[in-house]
């Protein structure tokens, strides 16, 4: 690197806490700006998410998110130790803006990627790798994220991952999956699979309009759905009973919950 | 303004090439102007179903590489001037063309046709990137089985996220007989799924095979059969008119069936 290469500012924090390395682009909402968090690569031997991917979940998340941010909100990227080139931080901004957001700031660890930014016009700030405090994310003392909020369905191969609840407005289709700390909320029909409470908290509760899934998990039971279909579908709820994963009718619930 | 229309699946044998040839055909006999692309490099086989393979002399690589034109390259069709192919090299994997290229030769034909039919390979890889990389729409086909309907719901997220927002679906080898007695499911079950507008609805019907082998599609059958119609069918929907949908049940209707279907309305 020559000494005429921009060189980019040098911050020690970043504006969150790292505790998301689970393969998945997610946006966050702070001070009034949004962060967006690309998984960080894994260590090792594993391969990094590859481009095509991250570029479809990033679509997906915007798809998915689109109505509740105001024009013009400011964009930090948190691309930690991802390797991104000029092209693809292009590609990145263009499509933020497509949604009227505007890319401002750039967090990485990676010099390459410091560089690209720079060169490109944003401000950016090189931090010294992070090392992961993920591993305990979902054991004791951790508070759950905010609840994420997706309105699109869920389709084929789409995995939605949170340390937090997740409400989806639209259909779960067979082959999709959600995996939550929290509850999870489908409001349509849920024909996939869906895990609540996946950090071990077996409180947490499925709530979907239509009840169809592939398979339910709760903390850490599991459980499928009856051979034979039921008559129609109501809105119901699955949670943890005495004897497993239980599911009752969304209007019937508050009885037995209380009663319990 | 040309439509540049991939024909795609996720799952391979479902129909995809049987429907580019025959809405490739029947756009033709429509007075459009149509060239069929052939993406399955490696596979090719959209020459053999419109029985052209004899006459392929360049192929899509050939005028990328700058070794022919693009007229040269496209092998016009006989007893239908109005549709030409450009087809895919048979000896060349599918990584051995990148989507810019796709587009690039896309680009070449926008000025010189109406419609533009990209045939997919099967798969989400390498070969489906490029099919995609410069259609504005899509036809999703599928056959009512579990298996290819989950790859058509995989396909239509990844093209929503590819910016293909327009996107059909076609249903092939219904069997109506098994639908009736609920061993396939129908095509409101695979609607239900992947909820996205239905522009047609094939039978299963030897006569597919048959004209396959011969290298004619159906749509050029003198009196057309219910698969040849309900292509041609697709190919007017294509172009905005308002055709209903053929009832593949009627010979095998009887009349507690049709009840049935009247009590559920
Ligand atoms: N409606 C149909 N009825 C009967 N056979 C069909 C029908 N559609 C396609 N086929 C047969 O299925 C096989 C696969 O079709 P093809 O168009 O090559 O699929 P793909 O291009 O998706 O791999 C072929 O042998 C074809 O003749
Ligand atoms: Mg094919």
């Amino acid at each position: 690197m020559n000494s005429e290469s921009p060189s980019p500012t040098s911050v020690s924090e970043l504006p969150i806490l790292d505790t998301n390395p689970d393969g998945q682009v997610r946006f966050k909402s702070q001070g009034g700006r949004l962060l967006l968090l690309l998984p960080p690569e894994p260590e090792g031997d594993t391969l990094p998410l590859p481009w095509s991917e991250l570029w479809e979940q990033l679509k997906h998340r915007l798809n998915a998110g689109e109505r509740f941010w105001q024009p013009r909100t400011t964009v930090h990227l948190l691309a930690r130790n991802r390797l991104l080139d000029a092209r693809q931080l292009q590609a990145i901004a263009d499509v933020l803006s497509e949604a009227d957001l505007a890319l401002k700031r750039i967090y990485t660890s990676r010099r390459q990627t410091a560089v690209a930014a720079v060169t490109a016009g944003y401000s950016v700030d090189q931090h010294a790798p992070v090392t992961h405090l993920n591993q305990t994310a979902s054991e004791s003392g951790q508070a759950l994220e905010d609840p994420l909020y997706v309105q699109s369905t869920i389709r084929a191969g789409v995995e939605i991952r949170h340390h937090g609840s997740v409400v989806i407005l639209g259909d779960v289709n067979p082959g999709g999956s959600v995996v939550a700390d929290g509850d999870i909320l489908i409001w349509g029909r849920l024909r996939g699979l869906v895990h609540a409470g996946y950090g071990g908290n077996p409180d947490c509760r499925i709530m979907a309009l239509r009840m169809d899934p592939t398979q339910l998990r709760i903390a850490d039971k599991v459980a499928r759905p009856p051979e034979t279909p039921p008559e129609q579908y109501l809105p119901e709820i699955a949670y943890v009973g005495n004897d497993g994963i239980r599911i009752a009718l969304a209007a019937e619930f508050p009885r037995l919950s209380s009663n319990a | 303004m040309t439509r540049i229309i991939v024909v795609t699946s996720g799952k391979g044998g479902v129909g995809k090439t049987t429907c580019t040839a025959n809405l490739g055909m029947a756009l033709a006999q429509r007075e459009q102007r149509v060239a069929v692309l052939d993406a399955d490099f490696g596979l090719r086989n959209l020459d053999l179903l419109l029985g052209l393979e004899n006459r392929i002399v360049y192929t899509a690589l050939d005028v990328l590489a700058g070794d022919c034109r693009m007229e040269q390259a496209l092998v016009k069709d006989k007893r239908q001037p109005n549709l030409a192919l450009l087809a895919a090299a048979q000896n060349r994997s599918k990584e051995s063309i990148t989507p810019e290229q796709t587009a690039s030769l896309v680009a070449q034909l926008t000025d010189s046709f109406d419609y533009i039919l990209v045939d997919s390979p099967a798969g989400i890889e390498m070969g489906f990137r490029n099919a995609i990389a410069a259609a504005n729409e899509a036809i999703i086909v599928t056959t009512p089985e579990i298996s290819a309907v989950r790859d058509a719901d995989r396909v239509i997220g990844l093209l929503e996220a590819n910016d293909v927002k327009k996107m059909q679906l076609i249903v092939n080898r219904l069997k109506p007989a098994m639908v009736q007695v609920q061993q396939m499911m129908s095509v409101q079950d695979v609607q239900d799924i992947l909820a996205i507008p239905l522009l047609g609805v094939v039978p299963d019907d030897e006569r597919v095979i048959v004209s396959t082998n011969r290298g004619e599609p159906l749509v050029l059958e003198t009196k057309l059969s219910l698969a040849g119609l309900a292509f041609a069918n697709v190919a007017r929907r294509l172009q905005g008119e308002k055709v209903p949908f053929l009832d593949l049940n009627a010979p095998h209707d009887d009349l507690f069936v049709r009840l049935r279907r009247f009590l559920k309305g």
